[in-house]
């Protein structure tokens, strides 16, 4: 038998039982499909964070004190005098706490900041403005607040002006934040900025949570942080006592992160995959045990052991190639559907699309040869005599 | 054509084996039509698919076509199967999801020729059989008659020097029986070599020599001739 002929009967065959070969492909279509969209959406997530590592730069580190290292308001100013040059550093005390209008009420993360922190380039105003150093100076009770909590606790309309509880106490909102959108680490969507003077006399501490540090270029960033490194190591007597990272390298651990959750959802779908390809194999079982009397007619009309072995294993491999492609197109389309639906980006990954041809067309071959080994191995006087 | 010198089967079961055939040793000559009867659980059969290559004997030697066909490998029968015999079976064997015509051009998939050609040679074996017009239909819209018919044409397509027949009209009525009869007589006026399992007294007086088995053993072959004597 010709390899044509074999193709030619494979998809005959297909045809002849059309239900039962869809159901058969419909565990590789989703396996494909899967694979496709979750690795889609895994990429996505990285995606977002490379811009986020655009619009940013990687000229900002982060110090932040570990476990009980005292890190008071004063560190911010050490910071400034002991680095060499010239830098924009600001302070950070956050914590989370229920806040509340009249009418409505939710929780939020809470950041005492200076008026500096619009200059790290991370945030945005869209009503109203940022803490002054006036307000700051005053210990005015002013908040600004992320676009989440516009939306929570103003339905979206404009709040500035308005009055908003917050652990007991009353502020007035003097500014709106745009949307930062998910990215690397929590977004600034759910914060509610307050001056840090009023941040420390309503928490009644003056430990800082973070201190960031914006130079003018990368390569002064690494100086500062080897510099900072090494001031904090001294001063501690331990290099674990307070932890300075560029923002580089703290992308650098997200994207790690971004990479093992994409493989995580890869290895979901590439099991699914498996799943589907015991389908396939179970299906042809049972369809060399119907088709036993056929094996024997081929057989006594001259296939040979290998014919009748590539009859059943070109079948398995067209189902589970058919499956792949339909699972191809339907994993494509579901990737232009997920920004829509999920509100997630998801970015298309040709590789995914090869991995996912390659995968599906390894599981046809390897789950249709058991089947395929059993057809050919069987006695055609046996065969023929089968009453099935 | 076929000779078969001592030649016994032998079947293992559990720890006991028993013996189908013993000591069988005939000739049939090239171009002969021959009946092979005897009783129920004789042997005919198994007989049958040792002539075939389906089976091979536990003794003996078997020559075919005046080689010796005894030790081989079920790649070489298959082979040979496909470019040297033909079969015909009491229950049609044809496959149910193809058509007449597909039916009848299987051998020649396994010879490896090309969609058009088998097609053309399916449809002139339909003819010669007088289903020309049936060649799309599928086993299920024939009658008996007509699937045994599309067997034989299935069997002569790849133009064997044999055809092999188990009960050919076993499953068909009289006036049927006797045309397919008539079928394999024509063929054997063609040349060809035919042996016929058969139960029918009528199929085996049709036949130029019969071999006659009882409990495994040859009782008589008997030609044309002597019958006639």
């Amino acid at each position: 038998m010709t390899w044509r002929d074999g193709v030619l009967l494979a998809f005959k065959g297909m045809a002849g039982n059309k239900l039962r070969a869809i159901l058969t492909m419909l565990g590789v279509i989703i396996g494909v499909a899967a694979v496709i969209v979750l690795v889609a959406i895994g990429q996505g997530a990285s995606s977002l964070v490379t811009s986020r590592i655009e619009t940013l730069g990687t000229n900002v580190i982060f110090v932040s004190p570990a476990g009980g290292t005292p890190f008071p308001a004063s560190e911010a100013a050490m910071i400034t005098r002991a680095l060499p040059f010239p830098t924009l550093v600001v302070p950070e005390m956050n914590t989370g706490a229920k806040v509340s209008t009249l009418t409505a009420s939710g929780g939020a993360q809470i950041v005492g900041t200076t008026s500096a922190y619009i200059h790290l380039g991370a945030i945005s105003i869209a009503a109203g403005h940022f803490l002054t150093p006036l307000e700051i100076a005053q210990d005015q009770h002013v908040a600004v607040l992320g676009a989440n909590q516009v939306q929570t606790l103003f339905g979206g309309s404009n709040p500035v002006g308005a009055a908003v509880m917050i652990m007991g106490q009353q502020f007035r909102v003097i500014g709106a934040l745009n949307v930062v959108g998910q990215g690397p680490g929590a977004s600034q969507d759910n914060d509610i900025f307050i001056p840090m003077t009023v941040a420390q006399s309503l928490l009644s501490t003056t430990q800082l949570s973070q201190v960031t540090v914006k130079t003018s270029s990368p390569d002064q960033a690494n100086l500062a942080a080897d510099y900072l490194t090494n001031f904090y190591t001294n001063a501690f007597g331990s290099a674990t006592a307070v932890t300075v990272a560029s923002e580089d390298q703290v992308l650098q651990t997200l994207q790690a992160t971004r990479a093992t959750f994409t493989n995580l959802l890869a290895g979901t779908a590439a099991i699914a995959l498996i799943v589907g390809g015991i389908g396939i194999m179970n299906i042809m079982l049972v369809s060399v045990t119907e088709r036993t009397r056929e094996i024997g007619i081929r057989q006594a009309l001259g296939a040979t052991r290998e014919d009748i072995l590539l009859q059943f294993l070109l079948e398995s491999m067209a189902m589970s190639l058919s499956g792949g492609t339909i699972g191809a197109i339907v994993g494509v389309g579901l990737v232009h559907l997920v920004p829509v639906l999920l509100k997630t980006p998801a970015v298309f990954s040709p590789n995914a699309l090869i991995l996912a041809f390659v995968f599906s067309t390894a599981v046809g071959l390897f789950f249709g040869l058991y089947p395929a080994i059993k057809a050919s191995g069987l006695d055609p006087i046996q065969a023929l005599r089968y009453d099935g | 054509m076929i000779r078969m010198v001592s030649v016994s089967k032998e079947y293992p079961m559990g720890s006991e084996i028993y013996p189908i055939l013993e000591d069988l040793t005939f000739h049939v000559p090239k171009g002969m039509l021959t009946a092979i009867i005897g009783p129920s659980g004789s042997g005919k059969t198994t007989l049958l698919n040792l002539i075939g290559g389906l089976d091979t004997p536990t003794h003996g030697q078997y020559f075919l076509n005046e080689q010796d066909v005894s030790h081989f490998s079920r790649e070489q029968w298959a082979h040979e199967r496909n470019r040297t015999i033909g079969f015909v079976f009491q229950s049609f064997q044809l496959i149910t999801a193809l058509s007449a015509r597909d039916n009848v051009a299987l051998p020649l998939v396994y010879r490896g020729i090309p969609p058009k050609v088998r097609r053309l040679q399916a449809d002139d074996a339909l003819e010669q059989v007088g289903l020309g017009h049936r060649r799309l239909h599928r086993p299920s819209q024939l009658s008996g008659g007509q699937q045994q018919r599309v067997a034989i044409a299935r069997a002569l397509i790849g133009d064997p020097a044999l055809i092999l027949a188990d009960e050919p009209t076993g499953n068909l009525d009289q006036a049927t029986g006797q045309e397919i009869l008539e079928l394999l007589q024509t063929l054997n006026r063609a040349g060809k070599t035919v042996v016929i399992v058969t139960h029918s007294a009528e199929v085996a007086q049709a036949c130029r020599q019969i071999i006659q088995i009882q409990d495994g053993h040859v009782v008589t072959v008997a030609q044309e001739m002597e019958r006639v004597r």
